[in-house]
């Protein structure tokens, strides 16, 4: 049977529904030890002292490191030059930083004998705001600077176009700091030997191998990394793997002892990236008719303490403030500026949701500003295949917006109330999002992936690319078993470990079907070639006749000629055929201007639409979401269950960021760094998505796939936004729209 | 750490008297504060598994009958209990989740006394009255008496809360609860209040009305309670709560709500309340009717 | 203090700290590292274990409370023989676990609500699953599992003849 487009259960769901798969903290090791790291407490200061005395006298401390005991450069990153330390030796640049990682005994103690440990730290006045940081006198946060990275698109000539526009809306939008909430912290654990072995709960390995052998001063090949069951990632699991996982190798290289570091659930907000907060200035011109014809857009990105990958999220909101629209005049200027807050990195989504709440907004407003249909005026802006989008690239196929559009128009169902009650107030939201597949011009995009058959017919592959629980193993699996024709349980997937499998890129950008489905496929398409040679030998017949299916190796002419698969395997293996493959998967070099941001960027995008009827509480702010449709183009779809299952996750982080996750600072120092002041959505605040697949052929994807995994957060944050807007009448300009900032704009109507 | 676990109150009682250990009935509480480091007690006293200090029964007092409350009855077991007001079940449905409400019991919603604590309105507007045991004696305090801040109570070393006891007659009344926190499931209020009703022919011949979260301790409302008797229920409108609420709350802004919706909230929240019990007043006289 | 209990249907005799958290007995002292922490105060759900057949945050129970009572962990969900309980199997089929570290927590809150209540409303499921917060899936497979679950369990009472 072929499986691809079929519902399938995840290849390795048995392990996680029985509790059996390992995670970082499931490992256990003779004479382990466990790490805590102190941090600063303090959002700006320099370290004056530290004291350490009173932890190492507690029973059970074995050992105390601060940033003198790291042998490398003390640095990690994500883009040259690395700006973050792993233990701060003298600038403390946000109040999670760690400045001294104590090692015990149980890791209880070594959390105690951290509390003890006084660093006396003279502080400064803390840089809180974009604003204060851009200030022509602000102190600087690094020694380049409180810019952290700033870029233009630039596509004709928007200045003039605004000129002829008939209509302008402006507004200035701005969003909030989200946490990841993955249910698992971050947990490593390093085991030291000949090579030092580190079990992650990442989402990178490779990435972490280089900074982890970097910062121990050794070369990569010194250091192995595996991944181990990741509860969870979203962008989440890079950076501070990276830095727990080189404090834990260093620790366990020192003391010769497993090291684990586990980060309790407040380090997790506190000690590691968040989705960047984001002020838009927007503005966007039209013609009467609703044709859009230009567009001016400020982002400014409060990128916390440390790069991360600002640099990314920052050109990613460049490419993606356009929305899936043809405007042929843009102007979008992106900068990220350092504050003496938690550093933001990625988080899916990448910068596009911030984008597309302000591109949306507008979108409603100069639809009410012309007396347009606010679906009309998107189906008339939409991209199609052909158009030249927002860095000048133009797809001749795989464009599905329209689509997208049409499905929702025809799905539209009445929300308006059985009875009437001036309680409530109802609303519609419509939203669309393009999404670029891929690293793209952001850097190299390669993938390598091994496809390998025993002579049992079974089939393992490798690769480089990490589930986190987005189903992409059960992808792979399905193009191995639709290629190789041997059922889908037969096929397994490697853990990825950086001795087992090749490098294969960053797991990120949606880009796991898309990228690393097509190296998959290329391996899988070279085992099917001995196989298929081989059975041609065997039945006497060319290769080209014969096809593999249903466990057999069939003759396309004589359904009755067959040969099972393991027969053809064993033969195949006497004979010499090879039946392991490495292939690569590389985008096409990308011909792109970064001083314009001008060209081709990604190998694919995704588009959506989604719709969105709500009813709100005018006494409450209570929002309840009747009707949730979301339409995506995803070129094909593999694994229904998969693709509906990253819709609704993906949909209900959109929603959470629209409506109800903040991280709420004050004077520097989070306030809610728990679970139950930060208000991740919980199963009575979810909200009833339908996924409505559409599948317009990518050509770059394996079997026309491409990648759905970010693109709902964007689309699910935007569409809520429009539909309370809708409802209560007032334009929202920020989010997350609070149940308390609903109540406020309602009272404040009625007193105007 | 020292770790007891009396198996009566006699006992519990005079091992606090000696040891001044840290007493733990459910435990949702005090291990939150053990793993903060907000406490790090010697000696825990598991008062848990004491038997009699379970269940919900009704007994003859000096005030009349009462419906008797074991202090480390259970979250879950309030909530299930047909016997128990309205307003009371609904406060202990609200709290935190179903894990939450199976180890945590009313004694310890009481003790911790958070102002936000889901089973204090509803006990203030049942008028309550909570018995405190030491080794040399009990003592009785109404509810409203018994909390004096955050986190602060009458109780005083060597004492524990030994019951609850409600006065059968305001088990009749009709009662609800409200509360709305930063998200629909396992939530911490960031206002909830409770009123419980007596009624005839719809009109509030008595009421008390309590809110939690707007002020250091859980609030009695009497100017409002004042302002509604002789009304009639279905009556009441949202307008004509505003103000004496509002003369009687202190909300503040913190990092779960801001003072502004905690105002809107309580008298949202009460009128929510009024027309629960007024639809309960509804179908309870269709009921007799047929 | 040494401590006896019941755990996934065998008798455990162990010697604890009465301070030590169920958590920690079930993971470091019985290898039993289904249960998950994720937050260490009772507010993720991702240590639920069933406690008397009722779901606790293993995190917030202290050993000592342990002494006597009977626990399930996911590890005893399944049969002895390695087959899957049908929560599991409807769970897997639905598409209702991702990244997994809240699955073993539903499955057992998923178990007590099956338990006590065969065929339970969306609103009951919802309510019975609100302690534990799930990041990857947003809910709505969690509760189709839920629902195919009953469905399957009562199918398999009516095969094998009346409920005990």
């Amino acid at each position: 049977m072929n499986v691809i487009g079929k519902k399938v259960r995840k290849v390795d769901g048995q392990e996680l529904i029985t509790g059996r798969a390992k995670f970082a903290g499931d490992y256990r090791f003779p004479g382990m030890v466990y790490g805590s790291v102190k941090r600063a407490g303090v959002p700006a200061g320099r370290i004056t002292k530290i004291d350490a005395d009173a932890a190492r006298q507690l029973p059970g401390v074995v050992d105390v490191l601060t940033a003198a005991d790291i042998p490398g450069p003390n640095l990690i990153g994500v883009l040259p030059p690395f700006d973050q330390p792993l233990l701060a030796s003298d600038e403390i640049r946000y109040d999670g930083e760690s400045v001294v990682l104590v090692i015990a005994e149980s890791a209880e103690i070594a959390r105690r004998a951290a509390e003890k440990v006084s660093v006396t730290i003279n502080p400064y006045d803390p840089i809180l705001t974009v604003d204060d940081a851009l200030a022509p006198d602000a102190r600087k946060i690094h020694e380049t600077g409180n810019v952290t990275f700033t870029k233009k698109l630039i596509k004709g000539d928007a200045a003039a176009a605004f000129e002829g526009a008939d209509v302008i809306v402006e507004g200035v939008y701005e969003t909030s700091n989200q946490d990841h909430a993955y249910l698992e912290p971050e947990t490593v654990c390093a085991v030291p030997g000949r090579r030092i072995t580190l079990y992650a709960s990442c989402q990178s390995p490779f990435h972490i191998r280089g900074h982890v052998a970097a910062n121990l001063n050794l070369p990569a090949s010194s250091v192995k990394v595996v991944q181990a069951s990741t509860g969870g990632s979203f962008g989440g699991k890079d950076d501070v793997a990276t830095e727990i996982g080189a404090l834990a190798c260093i620790a366990a290289l020192r003391l010769n002892r497993p090291v684990m570091i586990a980060h309790e659930r407040a380090e997790s907000m506190i000690g590691s990236n968040l989705r960047h907060a984001a002020r838009i200035r927007c503005k966007t011109g039209a013609t009467k008719d609703g044709k859009i014809v230009a567009r001016d857009v400020n982002v400014l990105l409060d990128g916390g303490a440390y790069a991360s990958e600002s640099p990314f999220v920052t050109m990613k909101t460049l490419i993606h403030a356009a929305g899936p629209y043809t405007i042929e005049n843009l102007f979008v200027e992106s900068t990220t500026v350092y504050t003496n807050k938690t550093y933001c990195g990625a988080f899916r989504g990448f910068g596009v949701p911030q984008v597309t709440f302000a591109s949306e907004s507008q979108i409603d407003e100069l639809a009410d500003k012309l007396g347009m249909d606010r679906l009309e005026i998107r189906r008339l802006n939409g991209l199609k295949a052909g158009d030249a989008n927002a860095t000048g690239q133009v797809y001749q196929q795989s464009v599905g917006l329209q689509e997208t559009i049409t499905k929702i128009a025809e799905s539209v169902e009445t929300s308006a109330p059985t009875t009437e009650d001036d309680r409530y107030l109802y609303g519609t939201g419509y939203a669309c999002v393009a999404q670029g597949i891929s690293n793209g011009a952001e850097g190299v995009d390669v993938t390598g992936a091994s496809v390998q058959m025993s002579q049992d017919g079974s089939v393992l592959v490798g690769i480089g690319l990490t589930e986190l629980g987005q189903g992409s193993r059960t992808v792979w699996a399905q193009l191995a078993s639709a290629i190789l024709g041997v059922s889908l349980d037969r096929v397994s997937v490697r853990l990825v470990d950086t001795d087992g499998v090749h490098d294969s890129g960053p797991t990120v950008a949606s880009r796991s079907t898309t990228v690393g489905g097509m190296a998959v496929l290329k391996a899988a398409e070279e085992v099917k070639k001995s196989l298929v040679t081989m059975a041609g030998l065997m039945m006497k017949t060319d290769a080209e006749n014969i096809e593999l299916r249903d466990g057999f190796a069939i003759l396309k002419m004589d359904d009755n000629a067959r040969i099972p698969i393991p027969d053809v395997a064993t033969a195949a293996y006497w004979t010499g055929f090879p039946l392991m493959n490495l292939a690569f998967s590389k985008a096409p070099d990308a011909d792109y201007d970064h001083d314009t941001h001008q060209g081709d960027v990604y190998i694919a995008y995704n588009y959506g639409t989604h719709r969105m009827d709500v009813r709100v509480d005018k006494l409450t702010g209570q929002v309840k979401v009747l009707n949730h449709l979301a339409a995506h183009d995803v070129g094909k779809v593999i694994n229904p269950l998969g693709l509906e299952g990253q819709i609704e996750g993906a949909s209900l982080i959109g929603f959470g960021f629209a409506h109800m996750e903040k991280i709420r600072y004050r004077d520097g120092i989070i306030q809610n760094a728990n679970f139950a002041d930060y208000a991740l959505p919980s199963i009575k605040d979810r909200i009833p998505t339908a996924t409505i697949p559409v599948e317009d052929h990518n050509p770059t994807g394996p079997f026309g796939a491409k990648g759905a995994g970010e693109p709902p957060v964007a689309a699910a944050g935007a569409v809520f936004a429009n539909a309370v807007s809708d409802a209560v009448g007032v334009r929202f300009e920020r989010l997350p729209i609070t149940r308390e900032d609903i109540v406020e704009a309602i009272e404040r109507g009625n007193h105007d | 750490m020292n770790y007891l676990k009396p198996s009566t109150v006699e006992e519990a009682t005079e091992l606090l008297g000696s040891s001044q250990g840290m007493i733990l009935a459910g435990g949702t509480d005090a291990c939150v504060y053990m793993a903060e480091g907000f406490c790090d007690p010697e000696t825990l006293i598991d008062i848990g598994a004491i038997d009699s200090l379970r269940g919900i029964e009704t007994q003859p007092s000096d005030d009349g009958d009462v419906l008797w409350i074991g202090a480390c009855t259970t979250i879950s077991e309030i909530e299930a209990s047909e016997a128990l007001p309205r307003a009371l079940r609904q406060g202990a449905h609200a709290i935190g989740s179903p894990q939450i409400r199976n180890l945590g019991t009313i004694g310890g919603n009481i003790c911790n006394a958070s102002p936000c604590g889901d089973t204090l309105a509803p006990l203030l507007s049942l008028e309550a009255r909570f018995v405190l045991r030491s080794a040399t004696g009990t003592r009785t305090v109404e509810s409203a008496d018994f909390f004096t801040g955050p986190k602060q109570t009458v109780l005083q070393a060597g004492e524990l809360l030994e019951c609850i006891d409600l006065p059968i007659d305001s088990c009749e009344w009709i009662s609800a609860f409200r509360m709305i926190g930063n998200r629909n499931g396992q939530a911490i209020s960031q206002v909830n209040a409770a009123v419980s009703t007596k009624l005839e022919g719809g009109v509030i011949q008595a009421m008390r009305a309590a809110v939690g979260s707007v002020a250091p301790v859980p609030l009695r409302l009497p100017q409002l309670e004042g302002a509604l008797v002789g009304k009639t229920l279905q009556s009441v409108q949202w307008a004509d709560l505003k103000a004496p609420i509002m003369a009687e709350i202190r909300p503040i802004d913190d990092v779960r709500s801001t003072a502004t919706y905690r105002q809107e909230l309580a008298v949202t929240l009460i009128f929510d309340a009024l027309m629960d019990c007024a639809r309960q007043d509804e179908s309870a006289r269709k009921g007799a009717d047929t | 203090m040494n401590l006896h209990f019941i755990c996934n249907g065998q008798a455990v005799q162990i010697d604890v700290e009465p301070n030590a958290r169920a958590i920690d007995v079930l993971r470091d002292v019985l290898g039993l590292t289904g249960t998950k922490e994720g937050c260490g105060r009772g507010e993720c759900g991702a240590c639920t274990v069933l406690l008397d057949g009722k779901p606790v945050n293993s995190c917030m129970v202290l050993a000592g409370k342990l002494e006597g009572r009977t626990v399930l962990t996911i590890e005893g969900v399944a049969g002895a023989d390695g087959s899957l309980h049908p929560i599991q199997e409807a769970f897997l089929d639905v598409g209702a676990v991702q990244c997994g570290f809240c699955t073993p927590g539903m499955v057992l809150s998923t178990k007590a609500l099956l338990d006590e209540n065969d065929s339970p409303t969306i609103d009951e499921i919802e309510d019975a699953l609100s302690g534990n917060l799930c990041r990857c899936t947003g809910y709505g497979k969690i509760v189709d599992g839920v629902l195919e679950a009953s469905e399957r369990l009562a199918q398999g009472t009516q095969e094998h003849g009346a409920k005990p």
